[in-house]
């Protein structure tokens, strides 16, 4: 639970930094995907060759 | 209030004239027609129609009205909590897809002979599908998107929903500005592919299995490479893209956006900042293996849903997941790709998918027309269907806009 709240206010932090202010609802919504993407995102730029162009 | 029984129009306006009737999907301007993408947030009314209905305009095409649709199409419900769903003309417990879905429930239930909507991800294939109409994605950069409010600017296309593939070709023709050359079906090579049908509703296979032994050419098992990891590259670039158009509205107006769309801007938010990057990357390696794999096929084929229309009250935690392996790999490649009404379960439309190879959107609208002129699946009409004189009832109540 703490780390859950830590994670919480850290997306919090950076929301706000870029002048938004999401509900914690809306942050838990977040973290949800962010944990499904995040490691499939980082699987991928290890699978790309790295000569690949955008 | 609605406008019409589907709730399929946010704006009516009719418009006297010789033309085929044409509705737009409300994140794409026509002049002095409000602009909302069913939202409480965007509220413009346009001096300039966007550039495809500058051009259907200039043929004699009449603009009756703006569509309802996802908000800010980006989600495949069409269940705005600002303006209500638009409902399934085959039966109105049930969606209609999305997000341009009030531009398939219009034109299933005759309330326009074409609409014009948008596809970043299967926007236009979903409705086309679930309604039991027509629908294409082209070529992405066919059709020029100016005057569209953006989802994804890399993989927004707009494209036409009608009852035939003619019409289509006549709309697209259009707003193309050049001519649709039509590739008679012959000797085609057309890839099946299976895992596409494998993960479908059985009963959803079993009819495009059926409707695929009426197409022409030699029949090939498939697999789409790197099948897996395209939901992941598409949204790694669609979603920083969508949060980066909506970055002022984020920081004034969250609390105005429905959940699940402000979810998703949210998420886009807080990808690191080689998300974009390397989704671009991913998307050009992916396609190049598409090349490499499939590039020879001239079609492939697949149902265009894996799943029925769900009920209004019933929709599947999962339904976009579900949907996206069907609709991202030719937004991916940036092909062209057209959904076909191919039959029925349970009284509920289902169409079969057909993709084409780069620039080849006449290989699969002319694969579409021969299907329809052997076949009358898209010839059948809803229960709450609209002849001429029942339109004019719902058009005369002109001028009318939804309000939130």
């Amino acid at each position: 639970m703490p780390a859950e709240s830590s994670s919480l206010d850290v997306l919090r932090q950076l929301a706000e930094e870029q002048g938004v202010s999401p509900s914690d609802e809306d942050l838990e919504a977040v973290q949800g995907f962010l944990t499904r993407i995040l490691p499939a995102l980082a699987e991928l730029e290890e699978r790309l060759p790295p000569e690949t162009s955008p | 209030m609605t406008l019409d029984p589907l709730n399929a129009f946010l704006h009516l306006e009719p418009q006297e004239g010789p033309g085929p009737t044409i509705g737009v999907k409300d994140v794409i301007d026509v002049a002095g027609m409000p602009t909302t993408a069913a939202s409480r947030i965007l509220r413009r009314i346009p001096e300039r129609d966007a550039d495809c209905i500058a051009r259907l305009r200039a043929v004699g095409a009449r603009i009756v009205g703006k569509q309802n649709t996802h908000e800010f199409a980006y989600g495949a419900l069409t269940t705005s909590p600002h303006f209500g769903p638009a409902r399934n003309p085959w039966n109105t417990d049930h969606v209609c897809g999305g997000s341009s879905g009030g531009s398939g429930a219009a034109v299933a239930a005759g309330l326009v002979d074409v609409s014009i909507g948008t596809d970043t991800a299967g926007s236009v294939r979903i409705p086309a599908a679930f309604c039991g109409v027509t629908g294409i994605k082209p070529t992405t950069g066919l059709v020029p998107t100016g005057g569209m409010f953006p989802t994804s600017w890399t993989f927004d296309t707009i494209g036409p929903l009608a009852r035939t593939a003619e019409e289509c070709v006549w709309a697209l023709e259009v707003m193309a500005g050049r001519p649709i050359e039509l590739r008679e079906p012959g000797d085609l090579r057309v890839g099946v592919v299976e895992s596409l049908f494998e993960r479908a509703d059985p009963r959803v296979a079993a009819v495009c299995e059926e409707a695929l032994r009426g197409l022409p050419g030699r029949h090939e098992p498939v697999e789409i490479p790197l099948h897996d990891e395209i939901t992941t590259i598409l949204q790694l670039v669609l979603l920083p893209e969508a949060t980066a158009a909506h970055l002022h509205w984020l920081r004034t107006r969250l609390a105005d956006y429905g959940a699940d769309v402000r979810a998703r801007l949210l998420a886009g938010l807080f990808l690191p900042s080689t998300a974009h990057v390397t989704g671009l990357r991913a998307r050009r390696f992916a396609t190049a293996e598409y090349e490499r794999a499939l590039g020879s096929y001239d079609l492939l084929v697949a149902p265009a849903m894996p799943i029925l229309p769900p009920r209004l009250d019933a929709i599947p935690d999962d339904y976009r997941l579900l949907l996206i392996p069907y609709n991202s790999p030719a937004s991916l490649w940036g092909v062209p790709a057209a959904s076909v009404p191919c039959g029925f379960v349970d009284g509920l439309p289902v169409g079969l998918s057909l993709v084409g190879r780069r620039g080849e959107d006449g290989t699969v609208l002319g694969v579409a027309r021969a299907y329809q002129r052997a076949t009358d699946w898209h010839e059948r009409r809803p229960p709450l269907a609209f002849d001429a004189s029942t339109r004019e009832v719902v058009y005369n109540r002109q001028s009318l806009s939804k309000g939130v």
